[in-house]
């Protein structure tokens, strides 16, 4: 983060970058639109040697770019938490060219900063990040979309081990009746989008452990009833104990 | 446009193919010089090739615009990069494991013709590089196509008529969700393997007297006769970094957007490498819905306002239905 910061601020002394300047993430083909004015939001003018890369390259940088490294995010957490004129131009430049066209969408959404978009300039030097790397972080970008998706259609509260929940759940295979679980949430798996929970209760005098989805379609309605006092992430001791819980 | 080879010996090599071609010098002169005129100013346009027709052949015109696709059609197909893969919920309720493949700049970078070649061909590119990253040779073949630098180079042997001119770039719209399709890679390497692994041998009992080969391959051979080992004995050794081809796999989802697909199930190879998705070969695709030879954006449409396009399920519910 600390090298990040100080080639921004080298960038910024070599191009001047105006406040009034607009961050645009490039999407596709805006390339030409977009080629206006304010000065580069990314890399130096270290541009390519190769003329005709530039008359010919961008064309096909211009549609979807790769994905630029974690910075993107870094940057808009920097952006949220100082966000004033003045400290806008040092932090937000660090996009190269190829900036992955939803990053600024989801970004902005997500830190809700009404950030202005700096126009990317033509001759911009192509950052290369291994390819598993931009892959990797394709990954984390189209999980953390599918999750706000989610979260928008549906509350989903923060569940935690110890905590009493009832839920309300469809399902597809018995003619989409809807059912009611209660039970207390012993372990809790974080994976984006397919993080699970799993539930204890007794059913009929027995005690049955279900795995459920956080972000499933058919997890109706999760209402937390109750939380309990634990000193642990995963409560398999209750499979053990009977009546462990009291205090809370 | 040709890739005609710009050396002086090359040069000189056509100029006396066009003096032994033509006939007689009153008349071939202002034609040679014609010739030489035009090929000193450009490259393009001119089949050349030491005792070719040179006044003869037409170049062949390749345009892009739509066509018709017929059952003996073949479509190119496109390169991408594996990036992961993850679990979504489709229409139903219904979990679908998909691979995420992202389709970074296609584009076409030669066009290999009968004429030529000898194949009808078209070689795609894939993602960027820098020159300085690109030996010499390989920076002059872009140079010569007119095309930006790519990282992946692949052919894709296609029909005549699927032909698309250099420069024409691909994108994810080309597949159609719903689609069938066939993705090649390379495989994750394994390292050196036993043959347990490697080629699914049952190995020995691990108790009952078996001496120290719990996971051998057991015996190689007979005895005298033949006396050898026979070529290609299945044994241990490594395993895993050759190319696959998993044959179809179904399109869920495209995001045009972001050049982006979703396919179900496993694709050969770990994320971050190039796999190569073409048309299934077994389960044939729609020919009507395929766009033929690609999908060719229309001058307005601007590609970041395109929404992800889902296959199409169905309307009726299969859980009800399998009452």
């Amino acid at each position: 983060m600390q090298s990040i910061r100080s080639t921004t601020r080298l960038l910024l002394q070599r191009h001047r970058v105006s406040i009034s300047n607009t961050l645009r993430f490039t999407s596709s083909s805006s390339s030409s639109s977009s080629s206006s004015s304010s000065s580069s939001s990314t890399s130096s003018c270290g541009s390519w040697s190769d003329n005709e890369s530039r008359r010919l390259g961008f064309d096909s940088f211009s549609s979807t770019r790769a994905f630029d490294s974690a910075s993107t995010y870094r940057i808009s957490s920097l952006k949220n938490a100082a966000f004033s004129s003045s400290v806008v131009p040092k932090q937000n430049l660090m996009y190269s060219s190829r900036c992955f066209s939803t990053v600024g969408d989801s970004v902005q959404n997500t830190s809700q900063v009404s950030s202005e978009e700096l126009a990317s300039d033509v001759p911009q030097r192509i950052k290369f990040k291994r390819l598993d790397k931009t892959a990797k972080h394709i990954m984390q970008i189209i999980d953390k979309e599918a999750i706000e998706e989610v979260r928008t259609h549906r509350e989903i509260p923060k569940i935690e081990p110890g905590y009493l929940v009832q839920l309300k759940v469809e399902v597809p295979e018995n003619k989409r009746r809807v059912s009611i679980v209660k039970g207390i949430v012993i372990a809790k798996r974080n994976a984006g989008l397919n993080s699970t929970f799993r539930i204890r209760r007794l059913v009929a005098g027995v005690g049955v452990e279900s795995m459920f989805p956080l972000y499933s379609p058919n997890l109706r309605e999760i209402k937390v009833l109750e939380k309990k006092k634990v000193r642990r992430a995963k409560l398999y001791y209750l499979r053990e104990k009977t009546n462990a819980l009291k205090k809370h | 446009m040709a890739a005609v080879p710009r050396g002086l010996i090359s040069r000189f090599n056509q100029f006396l193919s066009i003096r032994s071609v033509t006939t007689s010098p009153s008349e071939s002169l202002p034609h040679c010089s014609f010739f030489l005129l035009r090929r000193f100013s450009s490259d393009a346009g001119l089949v050349d090739g030491a005792g070719s027709d040179i006044v003869g052949d037409p170049t062949r015109i390749i345009e892009a615009k739509q066509g018709e696709m017929s059952k003996s059609s073949k479509r190119t197909g496109i390169i991408a990069v594996k990036c992961g893969m993850t679990a979504l919920w489709n229409k139903w309720g219904a979990r679908v494991p998909v691979s995420i493949l992202w389709v970074d700049d296609n584009i076409v970078s030669q066009v290999k013709t009968v004429e030529k070649e000898g194949i009808f061909a078209l070689q795609i590119g894939c993602g960027q590089k820098k020159p300085k990253h690109l030996s010499k040779s390989v920076v002059g073949h872009f140079r010569a196509q007119g095309v930006p630098l790519k990282r992946k180079l692949r052919e894709f042997p296609v029909t005549e008529d699927a032909l698309l001119p250099v420069g024409t770039s691909l994108g994810v719209r080309h597949f159609v969700p719903g689609q069938y399709v066939d993705v090649t890679g390379i495989t994750r390497g394994k390292g050196f393997q036993g043959c347990m692994k490697r080629h699914g041998f049952s190995g020995m009992p691990k108790s009952h007297g078996a001496s120290l080969s719990h996971r051998s391959g057991g015996s190689t051979g007979q005895r005298d006769a033949p006396g050898k080992v026979f070529k290609g004995k299945k044994m241990a050794g490594r395993m895993g970094a050759d190319q696959r081809t998993v044959k179809n796999v179904w399109v869920y989802k495209i995001d045009p957007a972001r050049n982006l697909i979703w396919v179900r199930g496993q694709v050969p190879g770990a994320e971050g490498n190039f796999v190569f998705i073409r048309d299934a070969w077994y389960k044939k695709p729609d020919i009507s819905k395929l766009p033929f030879p690609t999908y060719l954006a229309p001058e307005d449409e601007d590609p970041s306002e395109l929404e992800p396009i889902v296959a199409d399920l169905g309307e009726l519910d299969p859980y009800l239905l399998a009452e």
